[in-house]
Parts: C-alpha cells; sequence; structure tokens
C-alpha cells in the first residue's frame, strides 16, 4: 500500500485529529514520521467554495516591493532584544518561538506593503555541540517575490528567523 | 482549506517522505554530506509539487540535526489567505538526526 523502496518491514499508519491540526505518524523499523497540517474548522462546508473573481485591475506589477533590507534589519533588532540575555529551557522556548512568530509578522505587517503575502519561520534551538543545516528552496517569481533571514547566537543557544514575501498578481 | 490544497497535503504526505526516504535512508548524520542531503530534499519535494501542476508559489524548508539529546523549536506565522493558502510539516527521525520539511503553498491569482 506505501511504497518504501528501500524499507522492508511493513510499516504501520496512525492518522489522527486534533482541534485545528491533522496529523498522520508512519514507522518503520529505522525511521518514524510525522506529519501535520493545519486546517480551518470553519471552513469544512467551503471545500467547494471555487476563488472569489477579481475584478481586473490592470496592475502588471507591485507598486511599491517588498524592502529585504528593512525586513533583516526587523530580524536582527528582533531577535536580540528578545534572545540576547535568554538561556535555553525547554518550556520558555517553545513559547518564546512562537512569541517572535507573531511579533515579526506584526512588524514586517507595519511596513504597509500592499499585495504581498508573507510566511515567516523561527528556529530556536540549544547549543550542545551538535551538528544542523538549514536550507530552503522557493518556486516563484524572482522579480517581485524576496526573503530575508538572519541569524543570532549566544551562549546557551541560537535563534534562526527567516521571512518570506510572495507578491500576490 | 479549498480541494486544490487537500491535494497538495496528500503529496507532502507520501511524496516528501519518499523524498527524505531516498536522500538520507538509512544512513547515519554526516557533517560533509548535510549540505547536499539538505539541497537534494528540497529540490526533489519541490519537484513532485510542481509536477501536481497546480496554481501556487511554493516555500520548501528543510532542516536537519543531528541527534545529541539537544532541543529544537520551530514555528511559523503567516499573513495570506487561509482559504487559498495552506502549509505542512514533515517531522522525520532515524537513529542519528532529525530533518523537519516545511512545504508553504501560496496561491496565485
Amino acid at each position: 500500500m506505501f511504497g518504501w523502496g528501500n524499507c522492508w518491514s511493513v510499516p504501520v499508519c496512525l492518522h489522527g485529529i486534533c482541534p485545528g491540526i491533522l496529523f498522520s505518524m508512519i514507522m518503520s523499523f529505522s525511521s518514524i514520521s510525522t506529519v501535520s497540517y493545519i486546517d480551518e474548522l470553519g471552513h469544512h462546508d467551503d471545500n467547494a467554495r471555487l476563488a472569489p473573481t477579481m475584478e481586473n485591475t490592470y496592475q502588471m506589477g507591485p507598486y511599491k516591493r517588498f524592502p529585504a533590507n528593512a525586513a533583516t534589519d526587523i530580524l536582527k533588532d528582533v531577535l536580540t532584544s528578545y534572545l540576547q540575555e535568554e538561556k535555553y529551557e525547554v518550556e520558555w522556548s517553545q513559547k518564546m518561538t512562537k512569541t517572535l512568530c507573531e511579533v515579526i509578522r506584526a512588524r514586517v505587517k507595519e511596513l504597509m506593503i500592499p499585495r504581498y503575502k508573507i510566511v515567516i519561520l523561527v528556529h530556536i534551538g540549544q547549543l550542545t555541540g551538535q551538528s544542523m543545516q538549514i536550507s530552503s528552496r522557493c518556486l516563484w517569481d524572482t522579480s517581485n517575490d524576496t526573503f530575508a533571514s538572519h541569524f543570532f547566537k549566544n551562549s546557551s543557544l541560537f535563534g534562526v528567523a527567516s521571512v518570506y514575501a510572495i507578491y500576490f498578481e | 482549506m479549498s480541494a486544490k490544497l487537500c491535494d497538495i497535503c496528500d503529496v507532502c504526505t507520501f511524496s516528501v517522505n519518499l523524498c527524505i526516504e531516498n536522500v538520507v535512508g538509512g544512513g547515519d548524520y554526516s557533517q560533509s554530506q548535510v549540505n547536499k542531503w539538505t539541497a537534494n530534499i528540497v529540490e526533489r519535494c519541490l519537484t513532485q509539487l510542481v509536477k501536481q501542476g497546480k496554481p501556487y508559489k511554493y516555500i520548501v524548508t528543510c532542516a536537519v540535526m543531528q541527534k545529541t539529546g539537544a532541543g529544537l523549536h520551530t514555528a511559523n506565522s503567516c499573513y495570506w489567505d487561509t482559504a487559498m493558502d495552506g502549509s505542512c510539516t514533515v517531522r522525520w527521525e532515524n537513529r542519528t538526526m532529525y530533518c523537519v520539511v516545511s512545504v508553504f503553498a501560496v496561491a496565485t491569482a
């Protein structure tokens, strides 16, 4: 039923629903994976809704481009002010990642760049000498869409924040 | 979430897992290879998503971390049209490493 080229044991698949989040878990002998995605509860009856038809604006591109430099400054400012003197703790880090996301989103929205959709990603981790690599790749319109990212480190933790701005035509 | 987006989540569930398994598979964490792994994972995931032929722009992020008992927290926040856009996160782990792949799909027009 599941095509795992190099897994030689029967995968176990579990599905579950938490309010607002659907997840499924697949386990094999050597690895475990969990998938989760957001399902807005209020939209269950909107599955058949078509995208709204907009009137033609005859606008060929954004009048104001997303300022990647200003976004980098915001990320630098937020990460430094929230993480500078902090020590890594599990509960605190969980809350702080979400807080940082909300704060960065509010600050980027204040830039008031119309017709841009924003995606913000924040990672906070403990420094124990482990190795880590974060990469991303995007399929978008390179003339209109852009991103900004910043990395912060102190003696016990590191923080990485990225902002992706996508133009909505 | 629109019906189109549900297809993308199905793609995520099976294809992304398959991409990770094929690239990283049963191997152990290797500092010299991790750059190549993350690049391959995001590229293959993006190729699978593009094959769906849906009118979406995609952002695929991959984080690979060695297992040393250290903690890692990831969060995302988005300002978009909740009816047409969506995201999916796949967390994969084996004996020596964690791999977290996030896919964001943003509708165009």
